[in-house]
């Protein structure tokens, strides 16, 4: 893969590019989808091809290949940088692009490689939990249950010297049953996703997730819609994760610095929350779907500290952002696949745990609700307005949980929010996600402890 | 071209049908995509994008198994088909499976949906749109501190779908689309707003109506606030509208979610669901729109179906799978992303006929409430319980804009929204989903704070 790159990147700056980079990828995967105890889904794929960028004096320019022949590298590398003198006169900012380089091997070794694994027995797997679901209660009306794996190879190089492969396996399990009780009919949603090989399937949490499912969906069957207005809302560490994802960790991603998108644009280096709140975006964790050892640009990762005891510490970065704002690359720039040019993105988002105890959290809370879980959430950095829904929640009266609501939305400010958490606890749980940005979707993790934050606007019907 | 994804489709059905497969169907697809961004007021990149693949759906029995591949050579293929046959053996048996879909009736051949000056769109041409995207914004915008975002991006695909059973189709379609999105600073206020045109013919796509509107619309949501909370009318423009009707209700008249008693209308359908003002219908036969086709992701013609008519459900949308599971006609609406999946269902062109009065007729016309411009949201399916942000809105007191809002979201259930639908405007755009007018509706939950 090395002469492939090299021939890309040569041709690259022999058109006159000053920067070229090359990510050449191999990816296969396997969809497994099973609705009741019926193959809904039995798909296999492999993504195979290069993508290739070049650069000059702030012109950028991206190409996607599949002919991974010598030729054809040298052919779209030169293509590419053709592009970007082409762009080059059109620019307004100009800037050079640079940061330290690296040169590794990373094998990622896993215990069961997915393709050590027939499709008899993931197959099988999915029936399996599938079947929980269906036997679990006769008011289960359907299910859905979902096995994924992906494994990728991907080799990075670029024109300032870094030349890395990579590795990554992560599987993913879904179950998503409904209920149905006379006309009043619910769903829910569970996931297991973290970073490994088959090997994850065996934790209990995955061998029993049809059931936890359907105990959630029968548990719905008696939740009611939520009644609208101002709440102290209790997060539980997965619609925590959602928040710091969605109303602060977009905020983070230092591309909306140059582009002037951001609400948080002036507030490096300043509180944006509570001296007790800090919020860390890690790629170094071990097995979790959000880690990875070397970006798509092929920069080392790093932990990132966001904000440190409520001050604005840290950002997202590629290397694009690091040369523009003269900062140090973290290693935030991550792609889909080879047919997209990598952004700045999180990993496994968090807020610090702190010193409540759970029970007692939700004891001092008079009037509010609990929030738990979530269906999606959304954010426009630019305008500091996000919203996320939480699947399910409980009404608390007097420090005591009582009636199950579902789906509730819950907005609010960026610049806000984080100064309306007024307590932490500290427990801990990481959740697994995909982020969607730009029309690329990447694998994240996010969660935190449980969180309360205090009078904000919750939707209701 | 065309003739060359027919080629590679006919062999990889031939080679699937001889490696065992007792129908098979290949979806081949090739596109060319062309675009070049703008960040803080100027030109930053180009890219282009070209994308050939294929995929493979094999039954044997009654199983069925998929695999696609991003190239088209020989080899990908052979092992693209080897590991759809291992996926099909694999499977548990789907009783409801009749059979691929085969020819029937007459082809409607679409018409405008590939333009030459879209897919000849030199580099030069596409930059300089661009450009004229941003001075007319600019230009709304003097004496504003302002960052403007902005892209233009034009594709051009062809793609072929073969099966056993003698469908042997392929089309070339082109689509570019153009927007402005600029963020204005003032004071400690900071917001911002977005104007687009998507369309498959160059023509449509207007630069100065695209930067002017989005600086407006960006000026107008300059100090948001919050409201008092409580039930009032809302009026959804285009945008919100088609949010709430392309991707609320569309899912729910979707004809596999409905089997699978995960939509909202499973116990509704032929029963009257919405107001008589309301009459939604799914052609994917116009001229030049975005859903049209002659055929659909399977090969299966296209046809104009009724949705709803004078408020009663008058059909679903459906595929080959779903239509031979109910016994009705396939409305030719099975939906893949390219070559990469199996088919689905969606809509071809979801259209909201229109009716009189516009969304400025409908603001004055209001005593107190609220519009949305546009939401991000959608509903519980299988419930219809709706909570969605006002991404962009105002409050209308009197018959006049107060404020734009924040923190505000609207609660109501789709079966409500759907019978409370009160008036119908005649101001239709296509966006990326439907094609929709504004529309009222009487009354909904608003939560803000």
């Amino acid at each position: 893969m090395e002469d492939l790159a090299t021939a890309a990147i040569e041709a690259a700056l022999k058109a006159g590019a000053s920067f070229a980079d090359v990510r050449i990828e191999n990816t296969t995967t396997t969809i497994i989808e099973i609705s009741d105890g019926i193959s809904k889904r039995s798909m296999a794929s492999r993504l195979k091809g290069a993508g290739i960028r070049a650069f000059i004096e702030g012109a950028w320019a991206f190409a996607q290949t599949t002919n991974l022949t010598a030729a054809g590298m040298r052919t779209t590398g030169e293509s590419v940088a053709k592009m970007a003198l082409a762009t080059r006169e059109k620019v307004a900012d100009k800037f050079e692009i640079d940061g330290p380089t690296f040169q590794d091997h990373f094998k990622y070794k896993v215990k069961k490689p997915f393709r050590s694994i027939s499709i008899d027995e993931k197959m099988s797997l999915v029936k399996m939990i599938d079947d929980q679901s269906r036997d679990f209660d006769k008011r289960i009306a359907s299910t859905r249950s979902v096995y994924g794996d992906m494994h990728t190879e991907l080799y990075i190089a670029n024109s300032l010297g870094t030349n890395v492969y990579v590795e990554n396996s992560i599987p993913r399990l879904i179950s998503a049953p409904t209920a149905k009780d006379g006309t009043n009919r619910q769903r829910t949603f569970k996931s297991i996703g973290n970073r490994g090989g088959y090997e994850v399937m065996d934790s209990d949490a995955a061998q029993n997730i049809g059931n936890d499912a359907a105990e959630l969906v029968i548990e719905l069957l008696s939740s009611v819609a939520a009644k609208g207005g101002s709440y102290d809302v209790v997060m539980d560490p997965i619609l925590n994760g959602v928040m710091t994802h969605e109303a602060f960790g977009h905020a983070a991603e230092a591309d909306n610095w140059p582009s002037h998108s951001t609400v948080l644009e002036d507030k490096v280096g300043k509180e944006v929350g509570p001296e007790y709140l800090s919020i860390t975006d890690d790629p170094t964790m071990d097995g979790k779907r959000g880690s990875f050892e070397y970006d798509w640009e092929g920069t080392k990762t790093k932990k990132r500290t966001l904000v440190k005891d409520g001050i604005f510490t840290e950002l997202l970065h590629s290397l694009e952002t690091a040369s523009r704002l003269d900062m140090e690359p973290n290693g935030a720039a991550r792609s889909q696949s080879f047919m997209s040019a990598p952004l700045p993105r999180m990993s496994n988002t968090f807020m610090e745990p702190r010193d409540w105890d759970v029970d007692e959290l939700i004891q001092d809370t008079k009037n509010g609700i609990l929030l738990c879980s979530y269906n999606y959430g959304y954010t426009q950095t630019a305008k500091g307005q996000f919203m996320f829904q939480a699947s399910h929640g409980y009404i608390i009266e007097n420090g005591e949980k009582g009636q199950m609501v579902r789906d509730v939305s819950l907005a609010g400010n960026i610049l806000e929010i984080l100064s309306k958490v007024d307590a932490i606890a500290k427990d801990f749980e990481l959740d697994a996600g995909s982020c969607g940005k730009g029309g690329q979707a990447v694998p994240t993790m996010a969660g935190g402890p449980h969180a309360r934050i205090i009078d904000v606007p919750v939707g209701g019907m | 071209m065309n003739e060359i994804l027919l080629d590679i489709g006919t062999k990889a059905i031939k080679l699937a049908e001889k490696m065992g497969a007792d129908q098979a169907e290949v979806y081949v697809a090739k596109s060319r995509a062309y675009e070049i961004e703008a960040e803080n007021n100027a030109i930053k990149g180009a890219s282009e994008q070209i994308d050939a693949g294929i995929g493979i759906r094999t039954v044997i029995g009654k199983k069925i198994g998929f695999a696609y591949v991003t190239t088209q050579d020989t080899s990908d293929i052979e092992e693209a088909i080897t590991d759809s046959l291992n996926l099909a053996k694999a499977s548990f048996e789907d009783p409801d499976f009749v059979t691929l879909p085969s020819s029937v009736g007459s082809y409607q051949k679409a018409k405008g949906i590939f333009n030459k000056e879209v897919d000849e769109l030199s580099s030069d041409e596409a930059a300089i749109l661009l450009i004229r995207t941003i001075d007319a914004t600019k230009e709304k915008l003097e004496g504003k501190d302002y960052a403007i975002e902005s892209a233009i991006h034009s594709s051009s695909s062809s793609s072929a779908i073969v099966n056993s059973l003698g469908i042997e189709m392929t089309e070339s379609k082109t689509s570019i689309s153009l927007y402005s999105y600029p963020v204005i600073k003032e004071g400690e206020d900071q917001t911002a707003s977005y104007e687009y045109q998507i369309s498959r013919n160059l023509n449509d796509i207007n630069p100065e109506h695209i930067g002017m509107k989005a600086a407006e619309l960006a000026l107008g949501f300059l100090r948001p606030k919050i409201i008092e909370s409580g039930e009032m009318p809302v009026i959804f423009a285009p945008l919100g509208a088609s949010a709430v009707l392309g991707r609320g209700f569309a899912g729910a008249v979707n004809a596999e979610e409905v089997q699978m008693g995960r939509s909202y209308i499973t116990d509704a359908f032929g029963e009257s669901i919405a107001s008589e003002t309301l009459e939604i219908i799914d052609d994917g036969t116009i001229p030049g729109g975005l859903g049209t086709r002659t055929f659909d992701a399977e090969g299966y013609r296209t046809q104009r179906t009724p949705i709803i008519e004078s408020g009663v459900l008058k059909n679903l949308l459906h595929n080959s799978y779903t239509s031979n599971k109910d016994r009705v006609d396939n409305t030719g609406n099975a939906a893949r992303p390219s070559y990469s999946g199996l088919p689905s269902i969606s809509t071809s062109n979801f259209i909201v006929t229109p009716g009189k009065g516009n969304l400025d007729d409908f603001i004055a016309e209001m005593d107190k409430g609220v519009v949305c411009r546009n939401t991000g949201d959608r509903p519980n399916m299988i419930t219809g319980e709706l909570s969605a942000m006002i991404l962009e809105g105002y409050y209308v007191e009197n018959g006049e804009i107060q404020h734009p809002l924040k923190n505000t979201l609207i609660g109501i259930n789709m079966k409500d929204l759907l019978k409370r639908v009160s008036q119908v405007g005649s101001d239709s755009r296509t966006t990326f989903s439907m094609i929709t007018p504004s529309f009222v509706i009487e009354s909904a939950n608003i939560t803000s704070g």
